[in-house]
């Protein structure tokens, strides 16, 4: 099965927060209301050794995805064809199961609707070839999409491109996670957690 | 993490009345008619089906519940499936109760009461044992569930024995499982909060509450109606008052303490 996946480039991201207006209008996400999410990580060091970058975070697409297998209803579930982790809102019941169960916290209560929502990767495009909005977007081409394990892929191309000690997924407690961030030592040094 | 207090009091009263049930079982092996029998059996369906409606209160779309039974998954279905077997145990008990009728058959379902008191409650706790949240996974969580639900349980078959005026021996027994039930939670609630470090975080008080109210209190409250007979009805009312803030005290500490491994997005649940 494919592991489609976002891979992103910390050490190309400004922080502008382009993807996440993207995301917003793309999707129609509510005020107050994120699938996706840029995170400050920093200033860390002493003066003058300061680093710091940008962390933009959404559903992490886990391989052993925490969400899914606690759902009552099967509403969080994965795509047959793509392997991606969506959510079914007709049959979703507003338990918050899943919301406990993600380790990010990267789900997102739609208050109208009284579902849960979350990154799709943008799936109403992709399913005819086109790009997620973040990434299409990126104004500093950080973000890259595809099949991890396709090496014809942009995210997996994007990976084999870098070191293998820039390359980093959140904090994982057996989900593994398919998104993938690179970050050079020389940019700034991965810290893990919030 | 906010405390979702419908999910809190479903446990609570659900738990009560699944080691209410427990007692019954368990005095059912004196083989003789005991007045408690069948309107503890009718409190415990009662306090399982209040239960059950004010965890349906927490969906936002509680129409749709009947798909969570038409998706076999951990937590939530194996909870909902062990408190309908349970309701269903009792219901069959207590219409034997009622027409004096086939005393073994009585005794199997007191056994299926028990061991379905200790597998709802502890699947009620387990429900919620996921690698995301640290303080919430491990076994001693359920296990806490588990204890809370038997001491305010317990403390409830205490004093219904006495309110029924129940003979003496009844009492004395009652007033022995109370203090069986206190001791376990006494012991889980310790052991959780040790664990997840409740006792340093700003869940203290709750988890002194949790041992205190919980445990302490229907521990000694069962060990003087084991002396004094007389005094089981107020002893009785007291540890079950205090066995419920402590159940309550537990779970609500448990949604304090529950922050994800990495919180992201900071949406409160």
């Amino acid at each position: 099965m494919p592991h489609y996946a976002i891979v992103i480039d910390l050490n190309r991201c400004i922080g502008c927060h382009g993807c996440e207006i993207a995301c917003k209008n793309e999707n129609g996400i509510a005020l107050g209301e994120d699938w996706n999410k840029v995170i400050d990580r920093g200033p860390f060091g002493d003066y003058p050794d300061l680093e710091m970058y940008y962390l933009p975070v959404m559903c992490q697409q886990c391989q052993n995805s925490p969400c899914t297998n606690v759902c009552p209803t099967g509403a969080s579930y994965r795509d047959e064809n793509t392997n991606v982790v969506l959510v079914n809102k007709e049959i979703c019941i507003g338990c918050k199961y899943c919301m406990m169960a993600c380790p990010y916290g990267v789900r997102a209560w739609n208050e109208e609707e009284r579902v849960v929502e979350k990154c799709t990767l943008c799936s109403h495009l992709t399913v005819t070839g086109e790009l997620p909005m973040c990434v299409r977007t990126c104004s500093a081409g950080a973000r890259f999409y595809g099949d991890i394990d396709d090496p014809e892929s942009d995210a997996a191309q994007a990976l084999a491109a870098a070191d293998e000690d820039s390359i980093h997924t959140l904090r994982e407690s057996g989900n593994s996670p398919a998104t993938h961030y690179i970050l050079s030592p020389s940019r700034a040094a991965w810290k893990e957690g919030v | 993490m906010e405390i979702q207090w419908s999910l809190v009091l479903f446990t609570v009263l659900s738990g009560m009345g699944a080691w209410l049930a427990a007692c019954i079982g368990i005095e059912e092996f004196r083989g003789k008619q005991r007045k408690v029998a069948l309107p503890g059996s009718i409190l415990a369906v009662v306090l399982l089906a209040i239960g059950g409606i004010i965890s349906v209160s927490h969906l936002a779309h509680p129409l749709r519940v009947v798909a969570a039974l038409s998706h076999p998954a951990p937590g939530i279905f194996l909870e909902a499936l062990l408190l309908g077997i349970l309701a269903v145990v009792i219901i069959i008990y207590a219409v034997l109760v009622a027409r004096e009728i086939s005393p073994a058959v009585r005794k199997v379902l007191g056994i299926l009461m028990v061991l379905l008191a200790i597998a709802f409650t502890f699947a009620c706790g387990s429900s919620y044992m996921m690698a995301s949240r640290p303080a919430w996974n491990t076994i001693l969580l359920p296990l806490a569930y588990l204890g809370t639900a038997c001491a305010s349980g317990t403390a409830l078959a205490l004093a219904m024995a006495a309110i029924r005026k129940e003979e003496e021996a009844a009492i004395k027994r009652a007033a022995l499982f109370t203090v069986v039930g206190g001791i376990v939670a006494i012991i889980t609630t310790v052991a959780y909060g040790a664990v997840s470090g409740s006792f340093e975080s700003e869940g203290t008080l709750l988890i002194l509450g949790c041992v205190v109210c919980g445990g302490i209190v229907p521990t000694v409250c069962g060990a003087l109606a084991l002396k004094r007979p007389n005094d089981a009805q107020m002893l009785g009312v007291i540890a079950l008052i205090c066995g419920v803030i402590g159940a309550i005290s537990l779970r609500a500490l448990m949604w304090i303490m529950g922050t994800p491994l990495d919180d992201y997005f900071g949406v409160e649940i």
